[in-house]
């Protein structure tokens, strides 16, 4: 694991980093099965490729349309995020991001723009999602790639299973459901605090939190 | 309370794209130049992903991938692989000018604000922008919770230190503090507040992080 280090943003304006070139085989070993599909998609248009990413996909992102409550408009936002997938898996790196991790950003945005259209505010923003959600490995321009990147899912799928259950489902709540930690607390009867200590638990097992914010 | 940095449980709202766009857009500004919350970004990215692999699964239609196909197909203009966008600040996109020329209203002493609620439509934050001229004092003030600021030019600095550019920084009811611009140049901040539930009276109250 890399230790993150504070330090002031004026100085310091790279990331955390390791150069892959050190040790190709190693990084190859990370490559994950979903990034090697995605590769075809983006190099070749390759079909068999995009469809088995469908067939994995599709269904966690129509499930992720319902829980978030736009269930009528479910299959359109499987449609939306495909299409997506398809126009920019050419700008793809696997070394930036894991396959799961970036299809999750792309899902992520393609809801908030799919709420923006539905409440007819697309056209008047002069911003767009892109501009405020970053997908992982766009518009960056770090040579290298953090290896702490590529280790952070494995990372938290092994931390997530050690979570006690009531953490487990205010996260759910949080990325399924679009809930603000208010509205968990109302949903679950619980204080504000009960909410927060629970999602700093969770955090800190996950190393999200600094450690300067951690004592 | 103040810091310089956003807290673990507003980026995870953030990556769970539940934040409203000024406050997004503070997030974004932030991590531009902060490695530090860029990694812990992405490893909540991948919570995300790893959180929705977990939950249950939903059979999209069976004619679901044909469709798709039919339209990348039939449409291929709107369906085309993307040029990596050039990279442009989203800052520089919503305001289509320097920050330094824009028309500032002089408020009171060295202060100076400018409303841009209206860039963002729809949405119920208040977003201002709000510049102290270099060495400039702004007179001592308390503040009301929840809001969210960040550093875009310059620095100031108050009792609790020093807040550079792309600092974040997060005030209460608790802090009473007198900022004072530091360096060269004007310190520009942007502050997206929770929108007051009624203004009274002909005056619109005041705004902070330098005064209210």
């Amino acid at each position: 694991m890399i230790a993150i280090k504070r330090s002031t943003h004026a100085t310091v304006k790279e990331r955390p980093v390791t150069t892959l070139d050190q040790k190709p085989a190693k990084a190859e070993g990370r490559k994950d099965p979903w990034g090697v599909l995605l590769e075809k998609v983006g190099k070749h248009q390759d079909r068999a490729a995009y469809q088995a990413l469908f067939e994995h996909f599709a269904p966690q992102i129509k499930y992720y349309a319902i829980s978030n409550g736009i269930a009528n408009h479910a299959e359109e936002l499987v449609q939306e995020v495909f299409i997506s997938i398809w126009r920019r898996s050419c700008l793809y790196d696997w070394r930036k991001a894991a396959a799961s991790t970036w299809i999750f950003t792309i899902a992520r945005n393609q809801r908030i723009d799919m709420l923006r259209k539905l409440q007819r505010r697309n056209a008047e923003m002069a911003v767009e999602t892109e501009d405020l959600w970053q997908i992982p490995g766009e518009n960056e321009d770090e040579p290298v790639t953090s290896l702490h990147r590529l280790m952070s899912e494995r990372r938290i799928r092994e931390s997530l299973g050690q979570l006690p259950e009531e953490q487990i489902t205010v996260i759910a709540k949080v990325y399924m459901e679009h809930k603000s930690h208010q509205m968990v607390a109302d949903e679950l009867g619980i204080p504000l605090g009960t909410v927060k200590s629970r999602v700093r638990l969770a955090l800190n097992k996950l190393k999200v939190i600094l450690q300067d914010q951690n004592v | 309370m103040t810091r310089h940095h956003p807290e673990s449980l507003t980026l995870m709202e953030y990556s769970a794209g539940n934040l409203s766009e000024p406050r997004a857009l503070c997030i974004r500004l932030h991590l531009e130049q902060c490695p530090e919350c860029r990694g812990r970004v992405d490893t909540l990215d991948s919570l995300g992903a790893v959180m929705m692999d977990q939950q249950p699964k939903v059979s999209v239609s069976d004619t679901s991938f044909e469709q798709l196909m039919a339209r990348i197909d039939e449409a291929p203009e709107d369906t085309s692989p993307v040029a990596e966008a050039p990279k442009v600040s989203p800052l520089q996109k919503l305001l289509g000018q320097d920050i330094n020329d824009l028309p500032w209203k002089r408020q009171l002493g060295d202060v100076s604000v400018l409303d841009i609620t209206d860039k963002f439509p729809g949405q119920h934050d208040r977003v201002v922008l709000q510049k102290l001229v270099a060495g400039g004092k702004a007179p001592a003030h308390t503040h009301k919770g929840d809001e969210t600021t960040v550093i875009l030019q310059g620095a100031f600095s108050d009792q609790n230190g020093v807040f550079n550019q792309w600092d974040f920084v997060s005030l209460d009811e608790h802090d009473e503090h007198r900022p004072v611009a530091v360096g060269n140049e004007d310190c520009i901040t942007l502050s997206v507040l929770s929108a007051p539930v009624k203004l009274t009276g002909t005056f619109t109250r005041l705004l902070n992080p330098f005064i209210r």
